[in-house]
């Protein structure tokens, strides 16, 4: 485009006569111009068409100037952008948009206090609009005022109701650990959001049913997602991992594969498929996917969880120690790795080193009876009945507790099993629950828990636990009961539904903290 | 692999419903959706395509009339077309229709293709301080500069903006000043706005042959209704932002509904009994392309996004595009009672919705900028693009077409079906699997025997390193320094550089010094000891020193470099550099 400055043909029009002042070319002339070229991202032209502008009006032209500052900003040049703002809004003070784009830019270096000022005084410019106040509560969250953030984000709602604020909202009170409020909002968003926006509304239903633990109707809403959109990866990934836990394993496969195929390099799909695998009992194939998600993401702790269960399983464990090992590393806190890397050095015949390893995961443990128990089965066989009996009876308690409480009165029928063995053995357990007959009747109600990350978080019925668990118990027919020499398992396979439910988890909470605001 | 499939399904079926009447990559044209029209130019009953060229973007402006595949003819404009419509003013025998060219604050008309009127925007209201200002200057009561300064306050204060004159004298320099008001002075300040978009609006008949108004959009707001014939303004509403794009329904005298989409994301819509917007519609991106079909509107956003809305401002449906948006059109068949959207992406395609399912799909050569769909000549269905490039494209629908309205999800993905690439295990890994689970005890035991080793062995290393000063870091906490060296050269002349920094916070180093350490058989070196100067903390302090190699038998040794301290014997650090094998032979 050529750049020499001609007077708009407007003044040649009339002939030029000696006294006549020329007319004057009008500053926005070209600011159509602008708009569409930059609208259709055409930025190299709409780039020339600044310069000339600017050329022309000398600097003037405050379209001109703002456009071309948001162009710098999308190239990364926040900086400069932020520069031209500022003299955009020095062209026009009166202007809240220009403030705004301030404010924006400021947000995305990170200064959020100076952004907050910027915005506030647009807000003063302009009282009712939608978007100052929503981005002002983002970047309260950001300074961690949660309080002023969740005051913005409200009178953002009151202006007008869209989702992404919403979403913000919500996060803010999942951030502080409020869910009640948290769920209100998720509550609220569900009514309010018209029909249009889909998959909103669905994200919001599942985050509102996941966290009052109702899974089956989350799941429901997944697949109504799906209908709509059968290629989104999060909701394949969530409705797929949900299958899993209740054994569909065919079902969830045949989902991962339209993910596999969107998104190829995802580790928590590959997880998934590798303990579809598992699940399936064709060991070496989920070893290949676990493999190919650790090496995706090799950092990710249950990748590593989950490599460490299936090479117990298929008796390997030396390698089982190192990714148990690895995992530890990764999450130190987590009791149920502990037991498991025990499990490992039992097998290894290092009895010392599993004692230790039990004894840090029952102290790092809390509700997971299954440490107590296999440890108790582990002592039984070093010949420690004394300990043995006190694993026992501290798992005895923890049973009561969590009966009492209402928590879980459904129990694994293999825990079961193993419980009521290894309490022959020791001549104990006459009190557990389950050793009650009549209380099993009643106990099929299963109340929801508040807190989804728990660890005991029934999910559907237990049998494709049980499945998975046989084959994990295989591993354990070399260890000998001296007394009654038959073989108990300790069974670990409880750890597949965590293992696959965390990911459920991720994802569905992923998506949440992906919104963003990109308004201009 | 499911989509290529589809995608070639897509072509060759597209292929198949378009004739290729016409492609000329070369027409020069530089316009878009909103300058292009086809009209009944002469009343012959062939329609002519009427496009307005931007030319180069600054000069070169055109109304071009292309006829069949050539341009029939060409007249300069005198300005940018913003937008540009055929219209019938009049009922005068035979109805041929005008042609109305918005740039700038104007409107040119044209009948038969010669100019006919011009119609310029209303004037803004002048700020009467700054018209008292002007005033007070032609009667010779101000200088330049006192004038200047009084401008610069209103500038910052006042609600009406300045206008043109004034923001121009602002930035001139003092000597110009003088000339400036001088010629400047006698005439009336007016303060204009510019046309943005431009549409048509039947008068009192819905009858395709009807008198239109024409309906304005201005940069500051406003839109504005003509009258057909008088050019006088009908009716004046205003909008809170710059309108961008237009779409008028209705007749004037009885209901009409504007749909306008403004620069600031949000589309509007006014009905005839208010003058402020009825709707709004807030979108979450700018609009590229605002279409209306039937009652609904159809929307494409910056953000590779197609909305459907009613007309009262309800989302209906949302369809995900692959590539940015860069112009949309009606697509309106009534003798086959067929309406589509045609939407110009920026994948150099173009893609036809029927709400929010895809029905069809051209591929052109070029990203499309400007699509225009009706009769041309005496062809009902004609496709007229235009390219990024300047290209003019033509295409006639086949009567044989057929569009099939298929959901846009038919039963489960494609992909489902697609085996998972799960890699495979080779018969070692199952051999090495079984020896681990035969002999796992031993496995873990030599492990953790070599891991202890390998520890050792590694504490070792380095208690070897930190006695005999080989880190590149110095462990003492009162010269804290940092070293690294580089051998540049083929040899035998090799040049040295070792890069020392101090370390510390704020304390300089002194009286260091370094030595070499060297087998003299085969290397030389001009000075194997000297001194560094006080070191600055931060900085890196690079020392040059030459080395030559004797031995002419390729063979290297290692030379030690030694950073001393003034009176003590153990050195503070040690390097060891590999030399390289001396490439070249000794000159002497």
């Amino acid at each position: 485009m050529k750049t020499d400055v001609q007077l708009p043909a407007a003044t040649d029009l009339k002939k030029p006569r000696p006294k006549k002042a020329p007319e004057l070319p009008i500053l926005e002339r070209r600011n159509w111009l602008i708009h569409l070229h930059y609208i259709r991202k055409d930025y190299e032209t709409c780039k020339a068409i600044i310069k000339e502008q600017l050329h022309e009006t000398q600097g003037m032209c405050e379209y001109a100037v703002y456009v071309q500052a948001l162009i710098m900003r999308l190239e990364g040049k926040i900086q400069q952008s932020l520069e031209l703002f500022q003299s955009c809004a020095i062209l026009n003070p009166k202007s809240s948009d220009n403030l705004k784009q301030v404010a924006r830019s400021l947000f995305l270096l990170g200064k959020h206090k100076a952004a907050i000022e910027v915005y506030n005084e647009a807000a003063r410019l302009n009282q009712k609009d939608w978007e100052i106040s929503h981005n002002l509560g983002v970047c309260y969250i950001y300074t961690k005022d949660f309080r002023s953030a969740e005051e913005q984000l409200n009178l953002a709602l009151q202006l007008n109701k869209h989702d992404l604020t919403y979403m913000m909202l919500g996060k803010i009170h999942l951030l502080q650990g409020d869910t009640e409020k948290a769920i209100d909002v998720y509550k609220s968003a569900v009514e309010y959001v018209s029909i249009h926006n889909l998959t909103f509304k669905h994200t919001c239903f599942i985050l509102y049913t996941m966290l009052l633990g109702k899974y089956q109707k989350a799941f429901e809403h997944l697949g109504n997602a799906l209908t709509y959109d059968p290629n989104n990866f999060k909701a394949i990934l969530a409705a797929g991992s949900m299958m899993q836990t209740h054994g569909d394993y065919d079902v969830a496969m045949n989902k991962y594969r339209v993910a596999a195929y969107s998104v190829p390099e995802s580790p928590p799909l590959w997880n998934n498929i590798g303990m579809c695998f598992f699940g399936k009992k064709k060991y070496v194939a989920a070893i290949s996917c676990l493999k190919r998600a650790n090496y995706l993401s090799p950092f990710d702790w249950k990748i590593l969880y989950n490599l460490g269960l299936v090479h117990l399983t298929m008796q390997q464990y030396a390698s089982a120690f190192h990714f148990l090992s690895a995992a530890i590393n990764l999450r130190p806190r987590m009791s149920e790795l502990y037991m498991l890397l025990a499990v490992a050095l039992t097998n290894l015949d290092d009895a010392d080193n599993a004692r230790r390893s039990y004894e840090q995961a029952v102290q790092l443990d809390e509700s997971n009876l299954l440490v107590n128990l296999n440890f108790a089965v582990f002592l039984y066989n070093q010949g420690d009945k004394k300990a043995a009996l006190l694993q026992f009876q501290e798992m005895e308690r923890k049973v009561n507790t969590q009966v009492d409480s209402n928590i879980n009165t459904e129990f694994d029928p293999e825990l079961v099993e193993m419980a009521q063995k290894l309490g022959a053995a020791l001549q104990a357990g006459e009190n557990l629950y389950w050793s009650k007959p009549g209380k099993d009747s009643k106990s099929s109600q299963r109340s929801s828990s508040s807190k989804p990350s728990s660890s005991q978080q029934p999910l559907g019925t237990n049998q494709a636990l049980g499945q998975a668990m046989s084959s994990a118990a295989g591993y354990s027919k070399s260890m000998q009961i001296t007394a009654g020499a038959e073989p108990l398992s300790p069974s670990t396979s409880c750890h597949l539904h965590r293992s696959v439910h965390p990911n459920l988890q991720s994802q569905i909470f992923r998506c949440l903290f992906e919104w963003c605001i990109i308004l201009m | 692999m499911s989509s290529v499939s589809q995608e070639l399904k897509d072509t060759s079926v597209a292929s198949s419903k378009w004739l290729d009447a016409h492609y000329d990559p070369v027409a020069n044209l530089y316009t878009f959706s909103s300058c292009i029209a086809l009209s009944d130019l002469h009343g012959d009953g062939e329609n002519k395509l009427v496009a307005g060229d931007l030319g180069t973007g600054v000069c070169n402006m055109k109304l071009k009339v292309y006829h069949g595949t050539g341009l029939l003819s060409e007249s300069t404009l005198l300005d940018l077309p913003t937008g540009m419509v055929s219209f019938l003013m009049d009922l005068h025998e035979p109805r041929t229709p005008a042609i109305a060219v918005a740039s700038g604050p104007f409107i040119y008309v044209y009948k038969n293709l010669r100019p006919y009127f011009k119609f310029t925007l209303p004037s803004l209201e002048v700020n009467p301080l700054e018209q008292d200002v002007w005033s007070q200057a032609k009667e010779d009561m101000i200088d330049p500069m006192t004038l200047k300064e009084m401008l610069e306050g209103l500038r910052d204060k006042a609600e009406i903006p300045l206008s043109v004159r004034s923001l121009r004298f602002l930035m001139l320099e003092p000597q110009e000043m003088e000339d400036f008001v001088l010629l400047h002075k006698e005439q009336p300040i007016r303060r204009q706005t510019v046309i943005t978009c431009i549409g048509t609006l039947k008068k009192n008949m819905a009858d395709e042959d009807a008198v239109s108004c024409l309906v304005i959009g201005t940069e500051n707001g406003d839109v504005y209704i003509l009258d057909p014939e008088a050019f006088t303004i009908l009716y004046k509403m205003s909008l809170p932002s710059t309108p961008n794009l237009m779409d008028v329904t209705g007749q004037f005298d009885v209901e009409f509904r504007i749909t306008v989409a403004c620069r600031n994301g949000n589309i509007y819509i006014l009905r005839r009994d208010s003058p402020k917007p009825k709707y709004c519609i807030e979108l979450s991106s700018h609009p590229v392309g605002l279409v209306r079909m039937g009652k609904n509107v159809v929307v494409g956003c910056s953000h590779e996004t197609l909305h459907g809305y009613t007309q009262k401002g309800k989302k209906l449906w949302t369809a995900y595009l692959p590539a940015p948006v860069t112009t949309m059109a009606l697509m309106d068949l009534p003798t086959r009672g067929f309406q589509a959207v045609l939407v110009g992406l920026a994948n150099c395609e173009v893609h036809m919705y029927r709400d929010k399912n895809l029905v069809s799909t051209i591929k052109t050569p070029d990203v499309v900028t400007s699509i225009c769909f009706g009769r041309y000549g005496r062809e009902d269905g004609t496709l007229i693009m235009t390219t990024k490039g300047g290209g003019l494209i033509v295409k006639i629908l086949k009567r044989t077409a057929v569009f099939e309205d298929r959901d846009s999800a038919p039963g489960p993905p494609i992909a489902q079906s697609i085996r998972l690439n799960v890699p495979k295990k080779t018969k070692l890994y199952v051999d090495q699997t079984l020896r681990e689970r035969e002999n796992a005890v031993a496995m873990h035991r030599a492990f953790q025997m070599d891991l202890s080793r390998l520890r050792l062995a590694a504490a070792r290393a380095y208690v070897k390193a930190l006695e005999s000063s080989l880190t590149p870091m110095s462990a003492s906490l009162t010269e804290p320094l940092k070293m690294n060296a580089v051998v540049q050269g083929l040899g035998p002349s090799f040049k040295l550089t070792l890069n020392i920094q101090n370390t510390a916070a704020c304390r300089p180093v002194m009286n260091l010094a370094i030595s070499f350490l060297y087998d003299e058989n085969l290397y030389s070196m001009r000075t194997a000891f000297f001194k560094i100067p006080l070191l600055v903390p931060g900085l890196n302090y690079p020392i040059d020193t030459f080395v030559e190699c004797l031995s002419d038998k390729g063979i290297s040794d290692i030379i030690k470099v030694f950073v001393l301290r003034e009176g003590k014997s153990a050195p503070l650090l040690t390097a060891h550099i590999n030399m390289p094998v001396s490439e070249g032979l000794a000159l002497n």
